[in-house]
């Protein structure tokens, strides 16, 4: 109760719960003559009292909602904050379908996947969509990308930002040739820039620049998406103590959840996968092993099916299990060849 | 901790060219720098001689597609092709007769036993890198081939193969940092095994582009596993295949007991590669080298 936080002695709160003041929206209204006579306390005493109760609203400790602790929301705000959220684009329309929209900010997703699958084509393809304008529909942010691996090339995100700038342009040109048509004024090159690049070569270096994250996502408010390929490449090396791999990791998905719940935006994790021997048999699962496999909000497998490629929900609080099919294209990832095509849900 | 301008940068990562200019086109301009990019090949099919190609063709300048830079061949298996790399210099000298000096020179040997002697000369390496005296600086790093470091080394239980993909991990990393510091290329050879395991759905094993590799008629995958395959950025299969040719040059099956002869005809794939699509492109080995074919 708010009556608790007040600085106030133990007697003087006794007095006023066993009177029916439990909130310091009840001590708001109430006059010192009254609050007096109600406590048998004298006139002074409750003057301080409603002093003090004064000092502590104005600081903030109770909101007009009457929560109880401060932060708190109640779930009708959350789900219009929610609802209000834009998602980054996946650029494939079936994928986004499973992910309801795209990826969503405010939460870390984790996507994993065989080499060659198109983890790193998907992360790129996500660090220019972040930046697509409001104009068109996008969030106007901009991109962190962590490289571990070294598979970032610039070329191909040269190219896939150069498609994207022709699919707004051709867009724009569909939708509004009677109006004055809504100029891209973004350009490829402008994508690149506003993508921030770090490469790290040791899982020390990663865990420095994630603590560093913070003061530079503070400093740069429009970054909307932060990608980490891949989260496993480093810790992959031989730990001689395994319970410390767990606590570094268990801390660095601490801290992304943070970022992502502080600053509203989308954290997008890229892992690896590992034979994991279960029920007498070899299957494929991500690896970091199962404690971090809670680690993230949303999980997206990416497999082959035949000759395509499918992405799968593996993990969700509030997405269905579903798998849509998509293809690496020369200008990004997009929907699969249509006679191919088939969204199973499960 | 700042992070990097892409524009500073050049907008094109920088490459090896292969030697060969049709063998250049299909790979998307050769092997790149800063990433590690694997051969994968069974015995015979030119891995080899593709790593010797492209340590002559590192030497050649910028504007021939070369890095200007010599070569450090890390072999582990023994004896190394001398006369092979010098008959291909030889040719190599008198494709490019400017160059006066002996291309074997810029081409640096270590013989390679065992994956710690690996481990430990990777410190050597880095700073002989770093204050290199020979004429050109070192840019290209081959390693041929890293499969025969682990094939006998490790037991196939859980514990040792635990042991053997940390150690891929371990020097996968260290690769590519020196490949990120001192903007390398690195070249690495592995072997392969016969597959008999289906890979549909999602708990298949297949990894990258083709469903199957095929070469010689058998059904293969490459060595070392799928922890190997997460360490390197790109993945290129050399395949091998014989045909039997009618004396007209058509096609021939069962024995028609005409004069028939045997052609070996041979391909390279790209499995996987963060820049590539789906490519392949025939290629023959001659006394010259290795030489795309367009068909």
């Amino acid at each position: 109760m708010e009556i608790s936080r007040l600085p106030i002695s133990a007697s003087q709160r006794g007095k006023l719960i066993s009177g029916g003041y439990t909130s310091l929206s009840s001590l708001s209204s109430v006059s010192s003559f009254a609050l007096a006579s109600d406590l048998k306390i004298s006139e002074s005493e409750a003057v301080e009292i409603l002093k003090v109760a004064s000092r502590g609203s104005r600081l903030g400790w109770s909101d007009g909602t009457n929560s109880v602790i401060s932060g708190a929301q109640n779930a009708w705000d959350m789900l219009h904050e929610e609802e209000s959220l834009t998602r980054i684009t996946t650029s494939c329309a079936d994928l986004d379908n499973i992910l309801g929209g795209g990826i969503n900010c405010k939460e870390v997703t984790e996507i994993g996947g065989v080499p060659g699958i198109g983890k790193t084509q998907l992360g790129i393809q996500l660090a220019v969509n972040v930046q697509i304008p409001r104009e068109f529909g996008g969030l106007g942010g901009k991109a962190i990308y962590i490289d571990t691996e070294g598979s970032f090339m610039v070329e191909r995100a040269l190219q896939i930002a150069e498609a994207c700038v022709e699919d707004m342009s051709e867009y724009s040109r569909f939708l509004r040739n009677d109006v004055q048509a809504c100029q891209v004024k973004i350009q490829p090159k402008d994508i690149l820039e506003n993508i921030f690049y770090f490469r790290i070569c040791s899982y020390t270096e990663q865990i420095a620049l994630i603590n560093y994250l913070e003061k530079f996502i503070s400093e740069h408010k429009d970054v909307k998406l932060v990608m980490v390929d891949s989260i496993t490449f480093h810790f992959r090396q031989d730990f001689d103590d395994m319970a410390l791999r767990t606590r570094v990791l268990g801390g660095i998905s601490l801290k992304l959840m943070k970022l992502a719940k502080e600053f509203s935006l989308a954290v997008v994790l890229l892992n690896q996968v590992t034979t994991k021997y279960t029920e007498g048999s070899f299957q494929l699962t991500l690896a970091l092993g199962d404690s971090w496999s809670h680690s993230c909000t949303n999980r997206v497998i990416l497999y082959w099916n035949g000759d395509e490629r499918y992405a799968y929900i593996d993990k969700s609080p509030s997405l269905r299990s579903a798998s849509a099919p998509y293809s690496v294209t020369n200008r990004g990832i997009r929907n699969s060849d249509p006679s191919y095509k088939r969204i199973k849900m499960m | 901790m700042r992070p990097q301008n892409l524009l500073h940068q050049p907008l094109t990562t920088q490459k090896c060219t292969l030697g060969c200019p049709i063998l250049d086109r299909c790979l998307g301009g050769a092997i790149p720098c800063n990433s590690i990019t694997e051969l994968v090949a069974e015995s015979g099919s030119g891995k080899t001689q593709l790593c010797l190609q492209l340590s002559l063709s590192a030497q050649l300048p910028a504007s021939h597609g070369g890095l200007s830079a010599s070569s450090l061949y890390l072999h582990t298996e023994f004896p190394f092709p001398f006369r092979r790399l010098h008959q291909l210099s030889t040719n190599f000298r008198s494709s490019y007769p400017c160059y006066d000096h002996d291309p074997c020179d810029n081409i640096l040997i270590q013989g390679v036993h065992t994956v710690d002697h690996l481990l430990d000369i990777m410190p050597r390496i880095e700073s002989f890198i770093k204050n290199s005296k020979s004429r050109l600086p070192i840019r290209l790093i081959v390693i041929d081939s890293v499969a025969a470091l682990f094939r006998s080394d490790f037991e196939n239980t859980p514990g040792d193969l635990k042991k053997r993909s940390s150690l891929f991990f371990k020097i996968s990393g260290k690769l590519k940092a020196m490949a990120m510091s001192f903007g390398l290329a690195v070249v690495v050879t592995n072997q392969v095994v016969d597959l008999v395991a289906p890979d549909e759905g999602i708990n298949g094993l297949r990894v990258g582009n083709l469903g199957c590799l095929y070469s010689s008629g058998r059904r293969v995958c490459p060595a070392l596993g799928l922890a190997w395959a997460n360490c390197v950025n790109s993945r290129l299969f050399l395949a091998k295949d014989d045909e039997y040719v009618h004396q007209n040059n058509q096609l021939v099956n069962g024995d028609d007991g005409d004069f028939v002869s045997r052609r070996t005809r041979r391909w390279i794939h790209v499995v996987f590669a963060p820049h590539l699509p789906n490519l392949s492109c025939e290629f023959e080995i001659t006394s010259k080298g290795i030489f795309g074919v367009e068909r």
